[in-house]
Order: structure tokens, then C-alpha cells, then sequence
């Protein structure tokens, strides 16, 4: 994969840049694209078809490029020693702020068709919040995964689709899919820390509580002409939102980090 | 998954290239061909265009009795068809000298 390049962010502590703010936004941002970029690379080799598991390889390829990106701005702001791959690989699984709607494992093609699809139009609607943002760094990055989004989106439009049109095994499947994930499905609009800061900088356009109401709206045209579910604009445990993953995310870390862990601090 | 067929898929590398067949793909309808296309064959940057064909839609020609017939037909290949002497010829009577080769 090509490694996007990350913007030079100015020194956080000659802007007053809420930097606190930010760094739990970033986090969130990359901790999300990553796992679901991981998750979903388990289908390489065993997709439906041939021609659909090298898309949903190279999709899944496409947000761990996302989260190299945020890592590499999240370190270039905190700055010192931080490390994209540190941040990425280094952190005890309790550490990470992905969304509990990517705590649901890839289950079977349903599953995976039904986490991605509310984990895409919700990442389109909060992306659409930061584009044309104050603090240049991340807008900038932001334009260009808006770019590539574009094309995930209508990936997984064309299987929701197909999945809810097929009677039978396919549409139960899908059904079953999102009522599973569904008291999740929110959380990727938890509230963050500080995030009032990050409104009042120009640098979010709205608080995430709003966003998830825009998100909501966005979706519940397609959903109710398919016949499905619409999920909560407010997550069941809207507290534990991005904390607290349990054992599928302990399991999830301890693939990604087993090369890593293998022999820590080598040159790869 | 509704039954898939094969599509066939051309490329264009750059602005003003020919499009050339790259391959085919196997989908169900035409917006699944379209983005396996585009993750076979422009998912590394390297297209700048492409063409997808249902299989099914192509006229395909391959009756040798149109394409091979068994009679010589060597008379309609200039291969044996010499034009050096007749264009100096017809130089020297117009006086024209030959022209140089294009620059590039």
C-alpha cells in the first residue's frame, strides 16, 4: 500500500490548538479505520467470490492507509517520541477508542455487509464535519479520504441492496446482522472528550450528538424503502461507547499485535 | 448471489492511449462488474479509463469461412508488392527530393 502522505501539522503549542481535544478525535478516527480495515481483511482468501475478495482485500487495505495517516498526524501533533506504529501496535487493547459497533466481530458475509455499512455512512456523515475545518492538517487529509470513501460507499450500497433484495437465507441474514449490531450502531458518534473545544475551534462542525441525528437521517430513507431496521441515533451504552471492548477485541489485538510482539523494538 | 457471467474489461493507461483489453471479470450485473473492474484493474492507480463489456453483448466473429477462407489470398497482402523503384521513379520525374523523417 502506498502510505498517504501526512501534511506537517504547524507545532501544537505555538497555536493554541486544543490539543487534548484533538488527540482524542484522531485517536477515535484511526483506531476506527483501523480495526475495521483489520477485521475485515480476515476475508481475504475465503470472500464469496474471487472478484469480491480482492474489493473487500483492497477496501480493507484503503482504511488501514486511513489510520497510517491519522497515527502519523496524532504523533507529528503530540510530537516528542510518539511514533505512527507505536500508536498503532504499542497500546494495551484497554487503550484503544474504536467505536463498540467494530467490537462485533466479521461474523459471517451479513455481519461484515451490515457492521460496514452503518460504520461507512456514519464515518461519511462525521468526515462531512470536518471538511473545510479550521485546522488545515486534518482537512487536508480528510479531502482526500472523502475521495476514496466515495468509492466504499457505493461498494457496500450495492451489497446492502443485493442482501436485502435476495429472499430468504440472504435478507434473514442481513436481518439478523443488524438487529445484533444495532444498540451499537450509534456509538461511533460517542461523545469525546473535550469535544466542545474542538467545535468552538472551527475544527468539527458540529457536536457528535448532532452528527448522529445527521447520520440517522442520511440513512433512514434507504433503510425504510428496504424494509429494514433503523438504528438508534443514541447508542445503548453510549457511555462505554469507545471503552471496554471485551474478549472479540482482545482476541482481534492479539492477531494484530503477534508479529510486533514477536520481537519488540526490531527494525522491520 | 444471482449467477454470475463474464465481463470483459478495457483500459486505457494514459490520456490519448488506445483502450486495451485487460481482461474479464466474473459478476452478477453491471454495477458489481463495474467496481470488480475497478479493484482488478485500477485499484494501483493504473488506469485512467475503463471499459466494461458484458460478454454476451459482444458481436464475436470467428466462422473460418469468413476469416480463414482455404483459397490463396497472398494478392491481398502487400508483402510481395515492391513500391521502392516506383516511388524513386515517380520522385525523379517530379523532381520532389525524399522527404526527411519526421522529428520525434
Amino acid at each position: 500500500m502506498t502510505p498517504t502522505p501526512v501534511p506537517t501539522p504547524t507545532p501544537a503549542s505555538a497555536t493554541g490548538l486544543p490539543v487534548d481535544a484533538l488527540d482524542a478525535l484522531l485517536r477515535s478516527m484511526a483506531d476506527d479505520e483501523f480495526v475495521i480495515g483489520f477485521s475485515d481483511s480476515e476475508w481475504t482468501g475465503i470472500a464469496p467470490i474471487l472478484e469480491e475478495d480482492i474489493a473487500m482485500s483492497s477496501l480493507s487495505q484503503d482504511e488501514l492507509g486511513h489510520a497510517a495517516a491519522l497515527y502519523g498526524l496524532l504523533a507529528e501533533l503530540l510530537g516528542g517520541d510518539a511514533d505512527a506504529d507505536a500508536l498503532a501496535y504499542d497500546r494495551e487493547p484497554d487503550q484503544y477508542r474504536h467505536a463498540r459497533l467494530l467490537d462485533h466481530g466479521r461474523g459471517d458475509w451479513a455481519m461484515t455487509i451490515a457492521r460496514r455499512y452503518l460504520y461507512e455512512t456514519a464515518d461519511a456523515v462525521r468526515l462531512a464535519a470536518l471538511t473545510g475545518g479550521s485546522w488545515a492538517p486534518l482537512t487536508g487529509l480528510v479531502g482526500k479520504m472523502v475521495r476514496e470513501e466515495r468509492y466504499h460507499a457505493m461498494h457496500i450500497g450495492a451489497w446492502l441492496e443485493r442482501l436485502a433484495a435476495a429472499r430468504g437465507e440472504p435478507r434473514d441474514r442481513l436481518e439478523t446482522a443488524l438487529a445484533a449490531v444495532a444498540p451499537d450502531a450509534a456509538t461511533v458518534f460517542a461523545a469525546l472528550e473535550g469535544e466542545a473545544d474542538l467545535v468552538q475551534a472551527g475544527i468539527l462542525a458540529a457536536p457528535m450528538a448532532e452528527l448522529a441525528e445527521r447520520w440517522q437521517a442520511a440513512i433512514s430513507p434507504t433503510l425504510s424503502r428496504l424494509g429494514l431496521r433503523i438504528p438508534s441515533s443514541t447508542a445503548a451504552s453510549a457511555s462505554r461507547g469507545r471503552t471496554d471492548h471485551g474478549e472479540p477485541f482482545a482476541w482481534l489485538w492479539s492477531e494484530f499485535t503477534m508479529v510486533r510482539r514477536s520481537d519488540p523494538g526490531a527494525a522491520w | 448471489m444471482s449467477t454470475l457471467e463474464p465481463w470483459d474489461v478495457f483500459r486505457q493507461e494514459k490520456d490519448g492511449d488506445p483502450m486495451r483489453h485487460g481482461g474479464s471479470v466474473m459478476a452478477p450485473d453491471a454495477e458489481l462488474a463495474v467496481h470488480y473492474a475497478r479493484e482488478l484493474f485500477g485499484r494501483r492507480q493504473e488506469s485512467v479509463r475503463l471499459w466494461v463489456v458484458r460478454r454476451a453483448d459482444v458481436l464475436d466473429l470467428d466462422d473460418p469461412d469468413l476469416l480463414q477462407p482455404p483459397l490463396d489470398r497472398s494478392f491481398k497482402k502487400p508483402g510481395g508488392y515492391v513500391m521502392r523503384d516506383k516511388l524513386a521513379a515517380a520522385r525523379r520525374a517530379s523532381g520532389q527530393p525524399k522527404p526527411r523523417a519526421r522529428p520525434g
